[in-house]
């Protein structure tokens, strides 16, 4: 009862809020697809499944990015023999682990009669089943696991070893690996079809925590609880209240920002000699503690990830950016000074250093992620049979923004580089791992440009025209819906799009209402028609 | 005193790749594509594999001046350090890569190995068809253990060349460690013993196959194109059953067969030189173990930003920035070449019947573009290694007279390899020709 009078207390909210606002116009949605879990939800959901103290394989098959995330390439690719045979490997390792003396006790529901006990296999095989696969299984699914459970029991003399091989079919079974929100029929006629109950749980567990739902959201599910508006904002709010969401979410901004990369930084120690091994995980941790605080602490408009002054770093990040180290060990806040020219992402290691070659800086590839990942839009590579050579630095021209000039001289180049380059060039007062400087081979940095004809002179200024640009807040939007989504947006949705757009820029950019607005929306909770009885061609999936 | 080595001793003499002879029965190579051989001391099977290395060449400095066989040509200045191993491989140049170059590097390397255009475009593009290697073993690679094993140098997904179809890469495993454990661990079974009887194994295949009907019901729910995922997983499934299969059966007797020392822990390789060499021998043994026929060993990633040893940046910037003579650029391709000379004198050291593993095989060298900085198609690098059974002639230069379609290359190497088939690619790049100049 306290869980549905909170979710009264919740709708009364959503009415005060939004009752003067448009209502989520009509969409016709994209046909849904298979997830396959990605690493870090297989991590995740391995540890909710079995404890957190258990150790689980990784490294499996690797996550793949397919226009700009890795969520949208987990939607897209299949997996290799190889990978089968990971996960087939490490489905073992967990079932093991499962059944080691003190953990069985607590995941058995039943005390085995003996050797073969199907009727204690079964229970326990309905009730981990149902968290693994997220939803409960069908008698015909039951029976051929508690038959291989008491198979394997008799062959090798014991219950447990014999639950052992239940379990690691449950764990690479295709419902645990991909996320199978497939919808069904809308039995209440508000849409054709919608997801249901459960593939709501799996939707909202995945998208706000990275993990695989807990007992109160599948119960939620079962009772029907989120297909109702008011009880589904309840859970939302309890999920956002919760701890797990931090992280959860933040995997939304490192997919976002390529974060992943950062365990591969490629830098030459001679030409910067601040680098470390750990600098790309450092960098990371910055940038997303930089998130965390302002989404969920200040619960601030999410554009100031572009131009806030607060930042969390180590002492390695303070040695790097010159700065006395806030904590003596591990992260601590620090505000950059008014007469300091680093601000938001665009003065963090993260950013500056993967955006950037081994040895120097690139304006190039910083404008490109610029104009791609902050404002959605799509640059073609370059032509082929280009010739792609800058000019090496010579006393006329020492500059990287004297050498790049030959890309906007050339006609073939500049329709593209006229938007990369500029923005990157605000940036060469950090070099290719993000420390400041004001000299490129000894010639003064000039930092001047504009985006879509707002002038800039450096990162500040840039960093304010991105925070004003109209292409900013809602390229967050469709990300967004993309990554919780796991496919591109298709026509019928762009109107539900603009509409979440409206209604975050109205609930002034912040997190909480962009992620009401959009659980609660058909955007989320409407899934569009499968075309099942195509066969695939052979050969070309797509 | 005994004058033969120990098995350890094989394997140190092969790790530093010196020549090792150990007398083998006198075997002959199978003239079809099935044929089983070695534990009844029978017949022994061809095996194909590929050589990847990112950002090209340098055409100019590579291509030989002279062109023929034997003493007929000299190696290029880019190519001089293969000496040792000319009379065992061929060099082909005038060949192009015949499609739209829509995507730098990926259209090159997709294209020629799967000789359809690729899907996409930058930031989302994937293969449109499966890659030769993967082409072959559908033939050839049911026999063992192993279906295919790719390996690469370079870590970080979605670099890997060898490709089941659309979205369906087969990753390149980086680390040498977990490359000998995915060999050489805990299912690894010493040639000339018995079969494992361990009856968990039988557990496992009942438990494949209950997985197997799960995925079956799915299939029947989902969208086209998540059908054909989930036929990608379910024939891995099927693999792995086979494979499973397998280790109940006696393997092989094989005298060249050593079971490796473990690699060194994969933090403490200071290049990535010194780590595909580790991955080079470990293919190499599980080439002379059968643990399986087709391979893809992969130096770089098709765009890779390596800093080589004596470079001052990385490689993909110097092809796009160095000017030119790129005297970086050119001694980066030096070392590459050098790796490829590495692994092919590794497979020429393993004896094999009355020749060496080398002789029943081929290897094709080659990456995804040809001059770096133009990301250009034509005077695309392709290199050969071993003669395949017979099938294929070695210390050859062949140099097209005016530009060729380099799916001919492809096709040449199905057809050594005994796959009867009589066109490769589609489109501008298809081919039903073969390079004759290369084949006996």
């Amino acid at each position: 009862m306290n869980q549905r009078f909170l979710g009264l207390l919740g709708l009364g909210a959503l009415f005060v809020a939004v009752s003067c606002r448009p209502p989520a116009p009509e969409i016709e949605p994209g046909e849904p697809t298979l997830r396959r879990l990605t690493e870090a939800q297989y991590v995740n959901s391995a540890h909710d499944l079995l404890g957190e103290d258990v150790f689980v394989p990784t490294g499996m098959e690797p996550d793949t990015r397919i226009t700009g995330l890795l969520a949208l390439g987990a939607g897209q690719t299949a997996l290799s023999p190889r990978g089968v045979e990971n996960f087939e490997a490490a489905a073992y390792a967990l079932a093991e682990q499962a059944m080691e003396p003190g953990r069985a006790e607590a995941l058995l529901p039943c005390s085995p009669s003996g050797t073969v006990d199907a009727a204690c296999a079964e229970q326990f095989i309905e009730e981990f089943g149902r968290r693994a696969w997220r939803r409960p299984l069908t008698a015909d699914e039951v029976g051929p696991l508690v038959d291989v459970a008491t198979n394997a029991a008799d062959v090798l003399e014991s219950f447990e070893d014999g639950l052992e091989f239940a379990i690691a079919s449950l764990l690479m079974a295709p419902h645990f690996l991909y996320r199978t929100e497939l919808g069904e029929a809308d039995p209440e006629g508000r849409w054709d079809r919608r997801f249901s109950g459960y593939e709501v749980a799996s939707r909202l567990s995945f998208t706000l925590w990275n993990t695989t739902p807990d007992d109160e959201l599948l119960d939620a599910a079962e009772a029907g609880d989120l297909d109702d508006d008011a009880l589904l904002l309840a859970q939302v709010e309890r999920l956002m209240a919760d701890p797990r969401a931090r992280a959860g979410l933040s995997a939304w901004i490192s997919d976002m920002l390529h974060l992943a990369d950062l365990d591969d930084l490629e830098k030459d120690p001679s030409t910067f000699v601040y680098v470390t091994d750990t600098l790309g995980q450092a960098a990371r941790t910055e940038t997303l503690m930089g998130f965390e605080a302002l989404a969920f602490d200040d619960e601030g408009d999410l554009r100031e990830l572009a131009t806030s002054r607060r930042t969390f770093v180590d002492r390695e990040l303070a040695a790097l950016y010159d700065l006395s180290a806030p904590a003596r060990e591990g992260f601590g806040e620090y505000v950059h000074p008014d007469e300091s020219l680093r601000i938001g992402l665009l003065g963090q290691a993260s950013f500056l250093a993967l955006n950037s070659h081994p040895v120097s800086t690139s304006p190039t590839l910083r404008g490109k992620f610029l104009q791609e990942v902050l404002l959605c839009r799509t640059l073609p590579g370059p032509p082929a049979d280009v010739d792609t050579s800058i000019p090496e630095p010579t006393e006329d021209a020492p500059t990287l923004r004297d050498r790049v000039l030959r890309h906007l001289e050339d006609p073939a180049c500049a329709g593209c580089h006229e938007v990369m380059d500029p923005m990157g060039l605000g940036l060469e007062n950090f070099d290719g791992i993000g420390r400041f400087r004001t000299h490129d081979e000894g010639a003064l940095i000039d930092a001047s440009g504009d985006l879509d004809g707002v002038d800039f002179d450096g990162p500040l200024s840039l960093a304010q025209a991105i925070h004003d640009n109209d292409d900013f807040a809602p390229c967050l939007v469709k990300t967004f819906v993309r990554y919780s989504g796991g496919r591109r947006e298709v026509f019928g949705e762009l109107e539900g799009l603009d509409w979440l757009s409206g209604e975050f820029a109205f609930r002034k950019h912040r997190l909480g209402p962009l992620v009401e607005n959009l659980t609660l929306s058909p955007l989320f909770r409407q899934a569009g028609a499968l075309d099942v009885d195509t066969e695939p061609d052979e050969g070309e999936a797509e | 005193m005994s004058i033969l080595p120990s098995r350890r001793t094989v394997l140190r003499g092969l790790l530093a790749g010196s020549a090792v002879s150990v007398g083998l029965p006198i075997l002959e190579c199978t003239l079809g594509p099935n044929g089983r051989a070695f534990a009844d001391g029978g017949l022994l099977p061809r095996r194909f594999g590929l050589f990847f290395w990112g950002n090209g060449m340098l055409p100019d400095r590579w291509n030989p001046t002279t062109s023929g066989e034997g003493d007929a040509w000299e190696l290029s200045e880019q190519l001089a350090g293969l000496a040792s191993v000319k009379d065992v491989i061929n060099v082909i140049t005038n060949m192009q890569v015949r499609m739209p170059n829509t995507i730098p590097h990926w259209t090159g390397t997709y294209g020629l190995l799967s000789g359809i255009i690729p899907i996409g475009e930058e930031g989302n593009h994937t293969c449109s068809g499966p890659t030769i290697d993967q082409i072959i073993a559908a033939e050839l690679g049911g026999e063992t253990i192993f279906r295919s094993i790719e390996a690469g140098a370079r870590p970080g997904g979605g670099g890997g060349v060898s490709f089941n179809g659309p979205h369906s890469n087969n990753p390149a495993e980086s680390s040498p460690t977990a490359l000998f454990e995915r060999i050489f661990g805990a299912n690894f079974i010493e040639p000339g013993s018995d079969g494992q009887v361990d009856p968990k194994i039988a557990l496992r295949r009942s438990v494949l196959d209950a997985v197997l009907d799960q995925s079956n019901d799915l299939r029947g729910r989902v969208g086209a194109a998540d059908k054909a995922r989930l036929d990608q997983h379910m024939d891995g499934i099927r693999d792995l059953e086979l494979r499973l299969g397998r280790l109940e059966e006696d393997p092989p007797d094989l005298a060249a067969c050593v079971l490796p020392d473990e690699p060194p822990p994969d933090e403490t390789y200071a290049t990535i030189r010194e780590s595909h060499r580790v991955i080079s021998d470990l293919l190499v043994m599980a080439l002379a173990c059968d643990q399986t026929r087709i391979f893809s060993n992969q130096l770089t990633h098709p765009i890779d930003n390596y800093l080589w040893p004596g470079t001052d940046r990385g490689h993909h910037q110097l092809t796009h920035d160095e000017p030119d003579p790129q005297p970086q650029v050119h001694e980066i391709v030096l070392q590459i070449v050098d790796d490829f000379r590495y692994f092919v004198e590794a497979l020429r050291a393993v004896p094999e019947g009355d020749g060496t593993l080398l002789d029943n095989m081929a290897v094709l060298a080659t990456s995804g573009i040809s001059l770096g900085r133009t990301h250009s198609l034509d005077e695309f690098p392709l290199l050969t290694a071993g003669s395949c059974c017979g099938a294929l002639k070695t210390n050859v230069h062949y140099r097209a007279s005016s530009p060729e379609n380099a799916s001919k290359v492809i096709l040449t190497m199905m057809r050594a390899m005994g796959m009867l088939v009589n066109s490769f690619g589609e489109g501008d790049a298809e081919t039903t020709d073969t390079l004759s100049a290369i084949e006996t």
